[in-house]
């Protein structure tokens, strides 16, 4: 095969007139058809090993872009559900409760992310004020396909020690498989939760198809 | 007494201290003697050796000579002086590359040792080689003994090489550049001068103390112009010869390993291989220099067949003597194939063309072990300059330097590597001065590291950090566990920036949900090489370093080319 200057520059990681440079001084085997420098790659790869010098030929390896971060809040929230009228007098029997309701994850993990909800409200409350609270576990759940936010409306707000002092009266919990989707939800919620309008409207419980379609038009209008 | 006292430090420092030229000429020509004194107690006593053997030859179970040889000198090396086989020469030039010229003191002595015993018995083998380690130990352990620092070491290991090879080849020359080109690796004006008179003085220890008969004698030639054109085709068949016998040799050393695992076994049967060989083919014993010496000289018996076939029971004989247990240098081997080859040349040559008018079969003698010296060591130079020597005079200087150019880049381009640094190569240790390797393995990973990073504990939330933040001018935060403080993974500010820049999260995260726990890390054994080649696979720019599960600091490429290119200037400097 042959390469131009342009393309081995590319798989030396060093600019065109380098190479231009190291042609004129006599340190790459190259010949010229016309005008323009070629380099047989045969001939690369020997010059390369006797150079110690490290050259990938088939392409550098770009890193992978994970499409983690594709995953939209709305589809969450619609994966997770939204639940209404949830009892409870203090943090721990409304998380237990609200995970009671939540129908989207499997029984048998329950108990233990139970466990690690309360541990990260002791550690720090997810309060964060308005009555508004998004409860999320330390560690990921990786037996999740999906990323869930399971939406939750209480029958009467709950002390939740948040940052504010405000009860707390909507919950937005943070399921997700992954670390990296994890903070993008988190992100993206916390965005759609500085919306005045969209805390108005979730003050006055409303349907469920309208918060999605809220969710969404929002989102849309998220720069990141 | 205080004036003497004061004139005394002045006169010291002046010539020893400031300027070591003087230092290094004193003690260059002391162990130019000493390694030339070493040569020579070899040379002689291998000839006692000879001597002594000679009525047995007679007898039909000579063969096992060599083998009891052999199996003497694996015994010695193994159980008594405790060091590794091989020739030698790769190991001083390691030395010299990697630890300044530091030799043990009994390197000095017991390659000899096992070299008498390969040789004397008569395995085909040189006595350069271990002559070549046994000066440079000297002159390494004088400069220990003076106190000198790796520069002044280096130039003492120069100076015993020079006075070995000059020594045993009666060859003050051809030991200097030996010495350069193949040890040391590069042409400094404060090396040349105590390694020549290095030379010059293994020289004359040699010539007052070895009686005529057994030294190199100088021999005239006359060489015209028209030998050039044999010159040129016996360049070819020569290089043909040295590419053939480097790959033999380094062969026949992993099928004896293959053959069977046990020293004792590999080391009596291959020399009982040798002696059966050399049975037939008497040529083929030894060091072999008196044969040299006959065919120079124009009075070697053999036809062209038996020379045909002596050449490649040589080229046998000394890839099993070397690789099967013995111990030797293959210097000597290949002036005997050289040699060797010269004549099968001429005399193929006479054939063809019998009215051809060209020189005595011992200048062709001559040009065919300039050509495979050249050709094996990649040396052409030590090559050309130690047939200049051994002929005394510079008539033959034209077609040798052809034979010595072109058989060393012919056979450069079948094998690129000589069969001096092919070892060092394949081991990654072939460290000359001013490379890349050779700085880079200078340069310690410790020498690097920045350390002084604040670390922050994996339970911090968000918001703490960003207040930290405000006030810090860090780029990267290594993230501990709280009690033991144990590396957990690291902070990059490039990578945080997105979730530096929404407030609405600093209270929802900790940071041990933000840190990178798949960086790549390096540790303080990895050396500089392996941390570069990590960071070049990943596109990393710097590199945290982590030992026992602490971090130590980061490496920075900024700060690797602040130290590569000062490095490079302290080693490519003259003084």
């Amino acid at each position: 095969m042959e390469l131009s200057v342009f393309d081995l520059s590319k798989h030396l990681g060093v600019a065109p007139t380098t190479i231009e440079r190291w042609v004129r001084q006599g340190k790459l085997p190259v010949f010229k058809t016309g005008t323009h420098y070629r380099f047989r790659t045969n001939e690369l790869a020997e010059w390369a090993a006797r150079h110690n010098i490290r050259l990938n030929l088939s392409g550098r390896a770009e890193p992978e872009k994970k499409n983690d971060e594709a995953v939209m809040l709305s589809e969450a929230v619609k994966n997770g559900g939204i639940y209404f009228g949830i009892r409870g007098d203090d943090v721990k029997t409304v998380l237990d409760s609200c995970l009671d309701q939540i129908s989207t994850i499997p029984d048998d993990f329950k108990a233990d992310l139970l466990t690690q909800l309360v541990e990260r409200e002791q550690a720090l409350s997810t309060g964060i004020g308005n009555g508004i609270a998004i409860p999320h576990p330390r560690s990921q759940l990786a037996y999740l396909q999906t990323p869930l936010v399971p939406l939750c409306f209480l029958e009467k707000p709950v002390d939740y020690n948040s940052l504010d002092q405000v009860p707390v009266s909507v919950l937005f919990f943070l399921l997700c498989p992954s670390l990296k989707l994890h903070l993008h939800l988190l992100s993206v919620l916390s965005f759609c939760l500085r919306n005045t309008q969209f805390r108005k409207m979730l003050e006055s419980c409303p349907e469920p198809d309208q918060i999605i379609e809220q969710i969404e038009l929002l989102e849309k209008t998220n720069p990141i | 007494m205080l004036h003497l006292k004061d004139w005394y430090r002045t006169v010291y420092n002046k010539l020893f201290r400031l300027d070591d030229r003087l230092l290094l000429i004193v003690a260059g020509s002391v162990t130019g003697i000493f390694s030339g004194l070493a040569a020579v107690t070899l040379r002689l006593s291998l000839e006692a050796a000879v001597e002594w053997l000679e009525p047995f030859r007679e007898y039909s179970w000579a063969f096992v000579f060599p083998g009891i040889g052999a199996l003497l000198s694996t015994f010695y090396l193994e159980k008594v002086a405790r060091e590794g086989a091989g020739h030698g020469v790769p190991e001083v030039i390691y030395s010299v590359s990697r630890y300044g010229g530091l030799l043990r003191l009994r390197s000095s002595w017991s390659r000899l040792i096992s070299n008498f015993f390969t040789i004397g018995s008569g395995g085909s083998a040189g006595p350069e080689a271990p002559v070549v380690m046994s000066g440079s130990a000297i002159g390494s352990n004088i400069a220990k003994l003076l106190v000198l620092n790796d520069r002044q070491r280096i130039t003492l290991v120069g100076c015993g090489t020079a006075g070995a090879i000059a020594a045993i080849f009666n060859a003050p020359i051809a030991g200097l550049v030996f010495s350069v080109e193949v040890i040391l690796g590069e042409w400094k004006f404060v090396n040349i001068i105590p390694i020549a008179i290095a030379a010059v003085a293994g020289t004359e220890v040699s010539e007052s103390i070895i009686p005529e008969q057994v030294i190199f004698n100088h021999h005239l030639f006359q060489i015209s112009i028209a030998d050039l054109l044999p010159a040129l085709c016996l360049a070819v068949v020569t290089a043909l010869i040295s590419v053939c016998f480097t790959k033999i040799l380094r062969q026949t050393g992993r099928f004896a390993r293959q053959f069977t695992s046990s020293l004792w076994a590999r080391a009596i049967f291959g020399g009982c291989v040798v002696g059966l060989i050399g049975m037939f083919m008497p040529v083929v014993l030894g060091e072999g220099y008196h044969y040299i010496q006959a065919m120079v000289s124009g009075s070697f018996p053999m036809g062209l067949f038996l020379t045909a076939v002596a050449v490649f029971a040589k080229i046998i004989a000394t890839a099993i003597t070397l690789g099967w247990g013995g111990s030797g240098g293959i210097f000597a081997p290949c002036l005997v194939i050289g040699s060797l080859s010269g004549i099968m040349f001429y005399k193929i040559f006479l054939m063809i063309f019998p009215s051809a008018g060209c020189a005595s079969e011992g200048a062709y003698a001559l040009l065919g072990m300039a050509g495979v010296i050249s050709g094996v060591m990649q040396a052409p130079l030590t090559g050309i300059f130690l047939i200049v020597e051994i002929t005394g005079g510079y008539e033959t200087i034209l077609p040798l330097i052809v034979v010595s150019s072109i058989s060393s880049t012919m056979s450069h381009y079948i094998e690129p590597a000589s069969f001096y640094f092919k070892e060092l190569i394949e081991r990654g240790q072939f460290l000359r001065p001013g490379t890349d390797a050779r700085i880079l393995s200078d340069l310690n990973i410790t020498e690097l590291i920045e350390s002084g990073y604040v670390s922050v504990s994996e339970n911090m939330v968000f918001r703490e950090f960003i207040e930290l933040l405000k006030t810090s001018d860090q780029d990267f935060f290594p993230v501990v566990e709280d009690k033991t403080g144990e590396y957990r993974g690291i902070i990059q500010i490039s990578t945080i920036r997105k979730y530096a820049l929404d407030p609405g999260i600093y209270d929802m995260i900790f940071l041990n949900q933000i840190m990178d726990t798949d960086v790549m890390t390096a540790s303080l054994e990895n050396d500089l090489q392996e941390v570069l080649d990590m960071m070049d696979i990943n596109n990393m720019s710097t590199i945290p370093v982590v030992e026992n599960d602490r971090f130590i600091g980061m490496i920075s490429k900024t700060k690797i080319l602040d130290l590569y290119r000062r490095e490079l200037i302290m080693q490519t400097s003259v003084h």
